[in-house]
């Protein structure tokens, strides 16, 4: 009698562990709500890159010129190292202007963001541009 | 039965307090990056406390009044906070004037890319010595093409250089010295960005000229700059000071006396439009010791604040890049925030 009572005692208790181990790895494995942060930072580094690089209207003029090189050093200095990037810039009815492709490594599989800028030229006749500006941590 | 059901308890608490802290310190982020826009893109109180030497602000903000382009700040706000300057703010008054008791921040603000200055060779030639410099400009190890311009200056010589660095980076700089002179030479190099003027660094390198080897910028005198004028606190009685001047990427001028005693001469220090940071150059004699000493304008690179470096791992550190302008040249500006520093 008290044997079986035992048994079940302890058939019990496992029972109870597992229970208890189940609900902890649900609770671990429940997925949290995603972390921002990182991709805000990136959105305000890729939006201040663009503005300084405009400043006194250099970007415009760069793209009129089509020194696509140029414009990837330039954003190669301005960004912090460890930043994969990628630049495409669209006329004022959409189509794609640069020849080349302006980036510096791959994008494909990091989560990036994506930034966009208007500037224009200050020619006699003005251009505009939207400059697109897509950017992930390396690694 | 109990013990089980108190490890099940102890368990869950460890697991889940992480995860209620996590939640505690969630916006950090988002108010360590507002604060970080906001150190840059507002004046302060009074908005001209740069320029006023015995102000303390009542609130911190780097950038300069009446601009309209964003992240533009004042050249003497960021000379205020280099600790070698004689108007500098310590740490402790800046925190203060920041206002937010439960964070630290550190404040970085250096050139875009780096110099590095290197003297190959060195050997007479007729009536004088010639060096023979290499010069390499990189952005964290990347080659970078630029346009140099280089002085070299000894007592009231000065000698300008302008040449380019390949496509590798690198470039070298003969530059020859009259041997009728000695003492203390410097060579200022400034370096411009061939894809954007306003990217630019400046290097500098003491070196000895038929004399041995210079003694360590600051010897003689502490040059500290503000509101254009230059103060140059002398240290001994025995100094004679010869010239001032003032290097630019694409100028120089001789800087006339503003007032002297004994101790101190100012100087004034014209206003350049040129997109370049500003070198003020320092020449004299101790006895029978010459100096060239020198000092920045705005005097970067500088950091302050405490050294996150050393925090306890796992503590959480948001770091903020920007890009801002000072007197039309682009510098880099890296703030850190974390938790109250001990060091406060």
């Amino acid at each position: 009698m008290f044997d079986r009572r035992g048994q079940i005692r302890i058939i019990e208790s496992f029972l109870a562990i597992a229970v208890v181990f189940s609900a902890v790895l649900v609770s671990v494995t429940f997925p949290s709500a995603p972390d921002l942060s990182k991709q805000k930072s990136l959105a305000s580094i890729a939006t201040q890159a663009l503005i300084k690089l405009d400043t006194n209207g250099t970007l415009g003029s760069l793209i009129l010129k089509q020194l696509w090189t140029d414009i990837k050093t330039a954003l190669e200095v301005l960004l912090p190292v460890g930043v994969s990037f990628n630049l495409t810039i669209y006329d004022g009815t959409g189509h794609v202007v640069n020849s080349e492709v302006i980036q510096n490594s791959n994008l494909l599989g990091q989560e990036a963001v994506s930034v966009q800028y208007v500037c224009s030229t200050r020619s006699q006749t003005i251009h505009f541009f939207v400059v697109r500006l897509q950017m992930a941590w390396m690694g | 039965m109990i013990i089980l059901a108190l490890s099940a308890i102890v368990g869950t608490t460890k697991l889940i307090t992480p995860y209620l802290t996590d939640l505690a310190h969630r916006d950090d982020a988002d108010r360590f990056q507002y604060l970080a826009s906001h150190l840059l893109l507002t004046t302060g109180t009074p908005k001209n406390w740069g320029q006023l030497e015995s102000i303390v602000p009542s609130s911190l903000g780097l950038a300069k009044c009446d601009t309209v382009q964003p992240y533009e700040l004042d050249i003497d706000k960021v000379t205020r906070l280099n600790n070698e300057n004689i108007y500098s703010l310590d740490y402790s008054k800046l925190w203060q004037a920041l206002g937010v008791k439960d964070a630290s921040f550190q404040i970085e603000i250096k050139p875009l890319f780096q110099l590095s200055i290197e003297l190959v060779s060195d050997s007479t030639q007729g009536s004088q010595r010639v060096y023979e410099f290499k010069i390499a400009a990189r952005k964290s190890g990347m080659p970078l093409s630029t346009n140099l311009n280089s002085y070299v200056i000894l007592k009231d010589f000065v000698n300008e250089t302008t040449s380019s660095t390949s496509p590798d980076g690198v470039t070298t700089v003969t530059i020859g010295i009259p041997n009728s002179l000695h003492g203390t030479a410097l060579l200022l190099v400034f370096a411009q960005a061939t894809v954007n003027s306003q990217m630019v660094s400046l290097g500098m390198y003491s070196f000895g000229h038929n004399s041995q080897s210079p003694l360590p910028n600051g010897t003689f005198t502490r040059l500290s700059t503000l509101d254009y004028v230059l103060n140059a606190s002398l240290k001994y009685a025995t100094i004679e000071v010869s010239k001032a001047q003032v290097f630019t990427f694409s100028y120089n001028f001789s800087l006339n006396a503003k007032t002297q005693d004994d101790q101190t001469v100012e100087y004034d220090i014209p206003r350049l439009l040129d997109a370049s940071p500003m070198v003020i150059v320092l020449t004299g004699v101790n006895g029978s010791t010459s100096f060239t000493e020198f000092v920045p304008y705005p005097q970067v690179p500088l950091q302050i604040g405490p050294d996150f470096s050393e925090s306890i791992a796992g503590s959480r550190i948001a770091v903020y890049r920007y890009t801002a302008t000072i007197n039309s040249a682009l510098y880099e500006v890296v703030t850190k925030w974390g938790g109250l520093s001990d060091s406060v």
